[in-house]
């Protein structure tokens, strides 16, 4: 106890707890391993790491649990890294959509395979082998087809009505797994007492998009936010709750509900109770020039220069 | 003495009783406390109680009991020999406080100290005097900190009661000298068959006194050191002597309620200034350049990855 406990810094390991749906690791269909790749987060334009199944033909997303303070037993051995991967399925229409948003400045129809390209991340041409990836296309684009090619142009309109599609799948998802979605609940082991009939149809909406989100550019995110024709909320006052600061009044305060007032027989209206001496004498001080303290509590004005 | 009941499962608090003798629910008795096993590093310790009628004190004092210090262990067995012969008119009770009950006491997030730990269970042991019907008058206890707040405590809790708080009670009153000698006997039997429930092959039994200044205890402490897991829990893990082992041959293991020092424990745990909350933020969230993951996976603490 005595002694100051140095934390060393967590040395790379080789081996991982990671949970991970079946068909992620299945390698019997095309005799080759799932691999994990580097690609573009949408949301982020920075590297994330995705995992790609067996032929390439499935894209899932990795997602870590990460917590200070936690360890894992693994058989016998102790393993410091106490992260939790989850390796679940996504839909890689969302890492080939800023491709083609990118594309949309030559106006024209082009073949997928010229567009889905990245220096930076030269795998992202695997995610064309994705068994829903060519299928699904035609949600976010226009589709011509000359002979045997096909050639593609990037659809907002389209683009929009699948995203609002896919919030409102998340909507009924979330209402399935009673998900807290108010803007009042901060925490996930908050526990209502009451059901949650007081969660407004927009708070879900509000959630899903935000959660949608997570997946498409800043750009896509507010555009959807306006197809939903959900009001955005500018200044980060709005989502704070209000502000602590009572209205003054000179009015006494009173009770909205109090039975007992008029009942009892010796009711009068008392006079305003007298101050004591030490309270007298505090107000006839010289307040000129003083500050109220609430006004160390609000926003800055900037001082008035001389 | 039957430790049975313990050595079945030595990882908690367990509590040994001898027959309730008639005499004692009829006539008015006098009931001492004392402990054995307060110091040591290793092993439980023990509180033990024993109570006769008043008017027996005298019989007692002629069985000789003294304080257990003072006694061999032979001559311990012997006079505990003697007080089980004298069953019809004395009772005792015991309350085996496994090393592991200690250690997770005292180790846990609200500390739990070793005062508190053992003013309750001498509380505990009175309580079950009363419950089982012995008629207690006079109550004698050898010291845990300062006497007359504990006797103050032990007033109040059992009204009617007179309570006598005295340090080295154990050598002034015969039937705290014969609690003693329960408490020490059992200490003894246990600390000697300990069952060890880890899996450590022939364990050592040369461990010494148990006191932490024992040289022989502390070889023994350095022997089994595991360096993840620590000690068996034979050991009372909250002695200073433990934890210094365990500190600096041991891996570094963090809990969530280590004291850290402030500013960087605050940065680490992502605290903010405390002033960041009287003002609105200038800029806000928007103007943020990094990503603001969605509430949904804060909140579950989920990260993306950029590599493995």
């Amino acid at each position: 106890m005595a002694t100051k406990k140095k934390r060393t810094p967590n040395v790379q390991n080789d081996s991982w707890v990671v949970i991970a749906a079946d068909s992620a690791i299945d390698t019997q269909k095309h005799n080759s391993d799932p691999a994990f790749v580097r690609l573009r987060n949408p949301a982020t334009g920075a590297a994330s790491l995705y995992m790609l199944s067996s032929g390439d033909t499935q894209l899932f997303e990795v997602k870590t649990f990460e917590e200070d303070f936690h360890s894992w037993f693994v058989g016998q051995t102790v393993q410091r890294d106490g992260r939790l991967l989850f390796i679940t399925p996504m839909d890689p229409l969302y890492l080939i959509l800023p491709y083609l948003v990118k594309s949309v400045k030559e106006g024209k129809f082009q073949p997928v395979h010229q567009v889905v390209m990245d220096e930076e991340f030269p795998a992202c041409s695997r995610l064309l082998s994705c068994t829903r990836s060519l299928a699904s296309l035609h949600q976010i684009a226009e589709e011509k087809e000359v002979g045997t090619l096909k050639f593609h142009r990037y659809s907002q309109e389209k683009t929009m009505n699948w995203l609002k599609k896919k919030v409102e799948r998340t909507v009924i998802a979330l209402k399935k797994r009673n998900i807290s979605v108010g803007e009042g609940v901060k925490s996930t082991t908050y526990v209502r007492v009451k059901s949650e009939t007081d969660c407004r149809e927009e708070d879900y909406l509000r959630y899903a998009h935000g959660l949608i989100s997570e997946y498409i550019s800043e750009d896509l995110s507010k555009a959807l936010l306006k197809h939903l024709e959900l009001p955005e909320l500018t200044s980060p006052k709005e989502t704070e709750p209000p502000s602590k600061k009572r209205k003054l009044s000179d009015k006494p305060v009173e009770a909205g509900e109090d039975y007992t007032k008029f009942n009892s027989a010796d009711f009068v209206r008392k006079p305003p109770k007298k101050m004591t001496a030490a309270q007298k004498s505090l107000a006839k001080v010289d307040k000129s020039g003083m500050k109220p303290m609430s006004s160390f509590f609000s926003p800055k004005v900037k001082a008035e220069k001389n | 003495m039957d430790l049975g009941p313990f050595e079945s499962d030595n990882s908690v608090s367990c509590r040994l009783a001898s027959q309730i003798p008639d005499v004692c629910r009829t006539e008015d008795c006098c009931l001492g406390i004392d402990e054995a096993g307060r110091g040591p590093v290793l092993g439980p310790m023990v509180y033990g109680i024993c109570f006769c009628p008043v008017s027996k004190k005298d019989e007692l004092k002629d069985l000789k009991v003294a304080d257990s210090k003072t006694l061999t262990e032979a001559e311990r067995e012997n006079l505990f020999e003697k007080l089980d012969e004298a069953r019809s008119y004395v009772g005792w009770a015991l309350q085996i406080l496994s090393p592991n009950t200690i250690s997770t006491s005292m180790l846990q997030r609200t500390k739990y100290n070793l005062n508190s730990l053992s003013h309750d269970t001498a509380i505990g042991l009175v309580q079950y005097a009363l419950d089982s019907g012995v008629q207690v008058k006079e109550v004698f206890v050898d010291t845990v900190g300062p006497a007359d707040k504990y006797e103050d405590k032990l007033s109040k809790l059992f009204p009617g009661i007179e309570v006598t708080v005295r340090p080295k009670a154990d050598s002034l009153f015969p039937i705290v000298s014969a609690a003693s000698i329960c408490a020490k006997v059992a200490r003894d039997r246990v600390v000697k068959g300990w069952n060890f429930a880890e899996d450590l092959g022939e364990v050592d039994p040369d461990y010494g006194s148990g006191y932490p200044n024992d040289p022989k205890t502390k070889a023994w402490l350095l022997k089994y050191l595991d360096p993840v897991f620590g000690y068996p829990q034979f050991v009372r893990f909250s002695w200073s002597t433990a934890q210094t082992l365990m500190d600096s041959k041991g891996v570094t293991v963090h809990w969530d309620d280590d004291d850290e020092d402030g500013e960087k424990a605050a940065q680490r745990q992502n605290n903010k200034s405390m002033l960041s909350f009287l003002s609105v933020s200038a800029g806000g969230n928007s103007q943020n350049p990094t990503h603001q993951a969605h509430r949904f996976f804060s909140d579950r603490r989920l990260k993306s990855l950029d590599t493995l």
